[in-house]
Formats: C-alpha cells, structure tokens, sequence
C-alpha cells in the first residue's frame, strides 16, 4: 500500500495505489492523520491505483473526511473500481463523498 | 489336563524303543563273547594238542632211550651168555655185568631152559641192584616156590623164540619193585633155545619220568601195556589193579573209551574225547615202539578250559554289568525326558492358556474391518500382530455422536501382567469415553485409576484421541506414547505433548491438543514394535523407513498390509520382540464436501494471506472475481475484529479458519481463544446518516452483515466462534 501526496495550486492530490487492507490502512494511517491538518483545502482522494478497501480504509476516508468538513475543506474521490463502488455501496459511502 | 492319544502312543514307542535297545544290546554283547569264547576254546583246543603232542613225543623219546639202553645190555651180552653156555657156573658173572654196567637195568637173570643142562636142570642166577645201597647182590631165582619156567618172562621169548617185553608185573622175589622185564632167548651152536637173558627195569623211573610230563596242572599221563594193564598213572592205586577196561566199565561214555581202547590197544596215535565222572577229557595217546605200551596224556576240559571259562565268567559278569547300567542310564534319561517333556507341556498349557486369555481379550476389541462400511467419510483398519510372547498392545475405537473415539496403548513390560494390564486398560477406556467427550477427561481419569492401585509399577503408554467427524476437528491427548504420524500434503510427526505415561502419576495433568482433519487427510498410529522392530543387524525400522512406507494413497486397509508385508521384509529371519499395533485413520469427510483451513497467529499483517486462501476457496464455487472480493473482505473484517478485539495487542494467539464448500455454499468458521467477543451483539449502524453522525465503528459487521446470509457467534470451550455462511444462487 502506497501514498503519494502532491500540492497543487488549489488542491492537493493524495494517490492511493495497492490494497486498503486492514494492514494497509495500518500503514498509511499516520501520513493521512498528518494530512488532517491541511483539511480546509480541497482534498482529491485519488483511487485510481486502489484496488481493494475494507473498513479500515473507510475508516480513513470518513475520519478524513470528517475533519474536511470541521475546517471548511473539501474532499474529493476519483476513479474507483467496481469492487470499491459495491462497498461504498453497501456502506452508504457513495452518499457521504463526492465521487468523480 | 489329561494327556491325549497321541502322547500315550508316544510313551508306549519309547518304552518299546528302550526294550529293544536292552535286547540288542544284550544279543550283541553275548554275540560277541560267545564268538571269542569259541575262538579262544578252539585255539586253546590246538595249543593242548600241540603241546600234549610234543609231551608224547619227548616221553617217547626217554622211554625209548631206557628200552634201547635195556635192549642193547641184553643183547651185548648174548654172545658172552652163548660162549658160557658151556660152562654153567660162569654164567652168572653175565646178570652181574648187565645191572652195573646199565645203571637202568635193576635186575638181570640168565634163565636156562630145564633140561639143557645136565648138572643143573634149573639154573638162574640172578643180579639185583639194591636201591638204597646200590650193591648187587646175588640170588637164585631157580627155587621151589618161584618156578621160573612158568614165568611170563621165560615162558614168551622161549615159545616165540624171539625177545619181549613183559607186561608189569610185582617181583617179590628178586627186586620187591614193579618191573618190566625184557627177555632176549639165547641160542646154542646148534641154534637151540638153551637161556633167556632179562634185564629188569623198575617202573619208578618210567613214573618219574611220566610224572614231570605236565602240560596243565591238573592233567596227567598214563601208560597202558599191550593187554591194557595200566603202568603209570597219578593215582597209585589203580597201577596193576586196574586194566582200561574196567575203567571203560565205570564210565558213561563207554564208546568213546572203547574207541581209546582200541586206539591204544592197536598201537596207532592220535587223541579222542572221553567223558569220565562227569567231566569231558582230552586223552592223547602215542604208541611206545617195541615194548607194545601206549602213552597217553589226559586232560579234563574243565582243566583245558580253566582261563578260557575264567574270562568267560568275567566277561559275562561284566555284560550284566553293562546291560544293568545300560537300563539304568535309559531310565535316568527316559524319566529326564518324561520330567522336561512334563514341564513342555505345562508351558505349553499356560501359554495355550495365556493366549485364549488374550484372545478373549482381543475378541472384545473392535476386529471387523472395515468396522463402519456404511460410512463414507471414515476409513478405518486397525491390526495387532502378536510377538511369540503374549503382549500387551490394544487398540480400540467407536463413534458416538458422530464422533470417533479411538486410542492406542502399549503396556509396558511382556507375559501375563502386561496382558492383564492391558485388558484393565481397555475396559477403563470403554467405562470412562462412555460419558466422557474430551480425551484429557478420558485420559485423566484413566491415569487416575490406575495410578491408585498400581502396586507393580506397569504403566501404558497411550495416546487417546476424538475426531468430530463433521467438522474434522481433532482432539487428542497423548500420555507418554509414540507421537502418530499425520497424512496430509505431506506425512510428518503429530505434535504431541509427551506428558506421562498412564499409571505414573496420579495427579498427572494431561494437555490435550487440537487440530482439524481436512478431507482426505490421515493418522497413523503405532506403538513401538514397529518404529523398533530390529533385524539381524539390529537396525531398527525407524521413521524414515515408515514414512517411505506410507507414501501414497491408499486405503487404509491397503496401507496396513504395505506397512506389515516392509516391516516383515526389513526384519527378515529376526525373531518379532513385541506385539506390531497399527491403527490407521482415513479422514474422507462428506464425499460431496470439500473444506479448508487456515490458522493465522494474532498479527495483522497476516491478513494478507486471506486473498490467497479466500480464492481458492472461491475457485471450488466458481465464483467471480467481485464475488471473491466480497467474500474475502467479509473474513477480513470478521478476522480483524478479533485481532483488535478479542486479543489484547501484543498478546500471541491465533485464529483458525476453516472454510467448508458445500455446493453452492460456502461456510467459514472462525474460532479464537481470545476474551469473548461477540461482534453481532454491535448495534446496525445507519448507512444513509450524514457524515458528522455517523460513527468511526460497526462498518467491518456491517459489510460482513451485507455480503454473508448468515452470520452467528457462539461461545464455547473458552473460545469465540463465528460461522458465517453465504449461499450463491
């Protein structure tokens, strides 16, 4: 599991590629827990390379997105999967996030 | 026990068999003897002739020098005797110098025919050697009372006109002796008989001289003259009162002595058996040429045969001897083998005995097979080889409730006590896996019994075990035995706590262990007499041996023989040391069911092997790749929740999961020992809440909710339990 975060002029891009797993999410939770501070911005939550999530990744992506919305931020998810789509699906996620 | 036919007819033959040994021993031993006693008597026979021959013949010989010297001082003196004739009265100067010229001669007469001449019409003088003096004196013997015309002496020669020998006869007149006489006639010119010269010789000399013929000690000789008179013999009386005849007369055997009689009355040589009082005798006889006797030697038989019967005597006694010690060594013997053949037979009884007992106990020990044939998911074969010796192996198994109960052991120790041991054994395991379900229960209270009243220290190794037949788990318990060897992918160990043997340590607690059978997964159990089963080289079998032997599917019955038929092959012509228990379990589960089995230790990043193991699982439903990626993030989520929750962080533990395909079906158990968790007991979370309402939790049950059918926690045994289910259509 891998993050890359990239600041743009008016947003920042975080791509995700490999599997949120449990682990996975493990792994990245402290670079997206940093990442909270710069929440008030617009956020892209890129999927594109994301191939599989389980809860803990939700979990990521609803506590992200919470803090988001305490700071008058904005965030974004581009470009999931089928696989992906059917959890947000189940979970009621595709409601919560603006997905591109 | 009373001895059979067969034993009786066996004791009869050696009786028969002892018998005839006695008999021939006897046959050959008198065989033999009388052979050399046949021998010896023939051969002793031709030495007593030999000898008694060439006694006859020196006696011959000496009697032939007296009688030749007695004829020549006769005959010397004829032609002195015939120039006297003229003149009578120097006549007796002749006599005179025939006695002391002739120290044989003891007497001598010239007796003239009466009538011849004129002066003295009887005239005979005649010379005497006296014996004690050795003078000669001179006497008449032409007396009144003596008659010498009528004399056998004078009377022979001068009828015959030729000389003689006189048969014996006492002369009272001239030498008070017994005497023979030899009487030679004395012619004229004109060749008239006109004297009778004599020489007489005493018979003593000829006594003497036949005396020191001895060939034996107790025979003896005889001389008999020519009208049968005897001369010599030992026996004094019978000199001159006796003639053969009437000896022939007073014995039994009268023809033999007639033929004597005859023999030496005919002058003829040879010998002849006479029997005399009783006895046999040898009598040899030889002619004496001119004087008409006869020489002979008799020898009694008991005489001849005096060593020859004192050896036979010996040997005879010695023969008894031997046949008596013959009898008594056979008897030792016989009643030796009488004695160990008793005790054979009285081993042979307890060990009949033994081994009805044993097999009354392995009668009661499951030994059909296969034991379950209308079963499908258990294949089963269990065999006891027995060593010589009665053991103490078992083995024994049932199911109940769906569940197979099953156990090994080996008593340790051989004979009796081991087999009566392991009879206690089995019972103990039918009394207490009647209402026990785990093995360390069965196993506890076995030990616990035997522990208590176990005053010959005998111990069992055993090994107890319960395979849930549905789900493949597998509990087991091992007290002390040889770890069995599990068959899945590969064959390897069981592990096994070692703990004690049962009947160690009444207190003793046992760890039971735990693992799952997968569908076409096996154990093999066996107890030591075939990991250490020797051959002559006393190599053992060994593990790598067996796990070579157990390669490969087989039925169980199929690898029990394979085993059996390499063990026997590797052992050769070594005699078996111990019983050869094997028990082989077949796991087959539901034909139609196939199952898989994860454990994962308590550590997050475990979770991802799932996807792996959830595929292959998915492959056996055919299921999409969407479908798989539900089904492995709905086992995520349950495992991750007990990783975070049932196991505090940092603890070890584990998670098992077993999934199981049943048609369309698929089912996965998740077990844990961690603190009870029951993640369906989490409120719904409400998935159209906005995002400030809704909570960081309660998403990983609800997917696993949304994806499975079923879901549902169970706590048992200390342990959490989730079984989801999911049925594709």
């Amino acid at each position: 599991m891998e993050v890359s975060v990239s600041h743009e002029k008016n947003e920042i891009i975080v791509r995700f590629s490999g599997r949120m797993d449990t682990p996975g999410a493990q792994e990245i939770a402290p670079q997206m827990n940093a990442l909270t501070e710069e929440a008030g911005k617009t956020v892209i939550l890129d999927c594109t390379d994301l191939t599989y999530i389980s809860s803990s990744g939700l979990r990521i992506f609803l506590t992200f997105h919470k803090a988001s919305l305490e700071k008058g931020g904005k965030v974004i998810i581009r470009n999931i999967c089928n696989e992906i789509r059917n959890v947000f699906m189940m979970t009621g996620f595709l409601n919560l996030f603006e997905i591109q | 026990m009373k001895p059979n036919r067969k034993e009786n007819k066996r004791i009869g033959m050696t009786l028969r068999a002892r018998l005839l040994l006695v008999v021939v021993a006897a046959i050959t031993l008198e065989a033999t003897s009388i052979i050399q006693y046949v021998y010896s008597q023939r051969g002793i026979k031709q030495e007593a002739s030999l000898r008694a021959e060439s006694e006859l013949k020196s006696a011959e010989n000496k009697i032939m020098d007296v009688v030749n010297q007695t004829e020549a001082a006769v005959r010397n003196s004829i032609w002195v005797a015939q120039w006297c004739l003229d003149y009578p009265d120097s006549l007796k100067r002749i006599p005179q110098r025939v006695v002391s010229e002739n120290p044989v001669v003891v007497g001598s007469t010239i007796a003239l025919v009466p009538g011849y001449d004129k002066k003295y019409p009887l005239y005979a003088p005649y010379a005497a050697q006296d014996m004690e003096t050795g003078k000669i004196r001179m006497l008449s013997l032409a007396t009144e009372e003596y008659d010498y015309p009528s004399m056998e002496w004078f009377a022979k020669p001068l009828e015959s006109c030729e000389s003689y020998w006189s048969e014996p006869y006492f002369d009272e007149n001239g030498g008070d002796m017994l005497m023979v006489t030899y009487s030679v006639p004395v012619k004229d010119r004109n060749g008239e008989v006109a004297a009778i010269l004599t020489a007489d010789i005493s018979l003593d000399w000829l006594t003497k001289l036949i005396g020191g013929i001895k060939v034996y000690p107790n025979a003896f000789s005889m001389v008999v003259s020519r009208s049968g008179q005897i001369m010599v013999c030992p026996v004094d009386t019978l000199v001159m009162n006796k003639t053969v005849d009437q000896f022939a007369l007073e014995s039994q055997d009268r023809e033999a002595l007639d033929r004597v009689n005859r023999a030496v009355l005919s002058g003829k040589s040879g010998e002849t058996l006479v029997r005399y009082k009783g006895q046999n005798n040898h009598v040899y006889y030889s002619p004496v040429e001119r004087t008409g006797w006869s020489l002979s030697i008799v020898l009694p038989d008991k005489e001849l045969y005096k060593g020859v019967r004192r050896i036979g005597l010996l040997v005879n006694v010695l023969q008894v001897l031997g046949l008596a010690m013959i009898i008594i060594i056979l008897r030792i013997v016989t009643r030796n083998q009488t004695k160990y053949r008793q005790l054979y037979e009285q081993k042979e009884r307890i060990e009949n005995e033994i081994h009805i007992a044993s097999e009354i106990q392995m009668a009661m020990i499951p030994k059909t097979f296969p034991p379950f044939p209308e079963r499908q998911d258990l294949d089963l074969a269990a065999s006891i080889i027995p060593a010589k010796e009665v053991g103490g192996d078992l083995y024994d198994f049932f199911i109940r409730d769906e569940k197979l109960y099953f156990c090994i052991g080996d008593v340790s120790g051989k004979g009796i006590p081991a087999s009566l041991v392991m009879a206690v054994t089995r019972s103990l395991f039918r009394a207490m896996s009647a209402h026990e379900t785990t093995p360390e229960r069965i196993v506890s209270l076995m030990n616990y019994s035997m522990s208590e009243a176990n005053e010959n220290n005998m111990f069992v190794t055993f090994f107890c075990g319960v395979l849930d037949l549905t789900t493949g788990q597998l509990r087991y318990c091992n007290a002390g035995h040889n770890p069995p060897v599990i068959l899945t992918d590969d064959i390897k160990e069981l592990p096994v706590e070692p703990n004690l043997p049962l009947g160690i340590l009444k207190d003793m607690k046992f760890v039971e262990q735990e693992t799952f059978l997968q569908y076409d997964d096996a154990l093999f159990l066996y107890t030591d007499g075939l990991s250490e089963a020797e051959n002559i080289a006393h190599e053992q079998f060994g593990d790598h041996r067996l796990k070579e032997a157990l390669r490969g599917r087989k039925r169980s019955e199929e690898h029990l023989k394979n085993i059996a038929q390499k063990v026997a092959l590797f052992v050769g012509e070594a005699p078996q040391s111990d019983d050869l228990t094997l028990l082989f379990i077949h796991y087959l589960g539901n034909a139609s069911q196939s199952s898989n089995h994860l454990t994962l230790p308590n550590d997050v990043k475990q979770i991802a092997l799932l996807p792996e193991f959830v595929d292959a699982v998915a492959k056996q439903v055919e299921l999409d790749q969407e479908a798989a990626s539900n089904l492995n993030l709905a086992l995520e989520e349950v495992v991750a929740n007990v990783m975070m929750y049932a196991y505090p962080e940092g603890t070890d533990g584990e998670v098992d999961i077993r999934a199981t395909v049943d048609g369309k079906s698929v089912s996965f158990v998740i077990t844990d020992s961690g603190a009870a968790f029951d993640p369906t007991a989490k409120e719904q979370i409400n998935i159209s809440a906005e995002a400030q309402d809704r909570p960081i939790g309660g998403l990983g049950i609800h997917l696993v909710r949304t994806i499975m059918d079923t879901v549902s926690y169970e706590r048992k045994d200390e342990k959490n339990i989730l079984t989801i289910t999911k049925t594709y259509k």
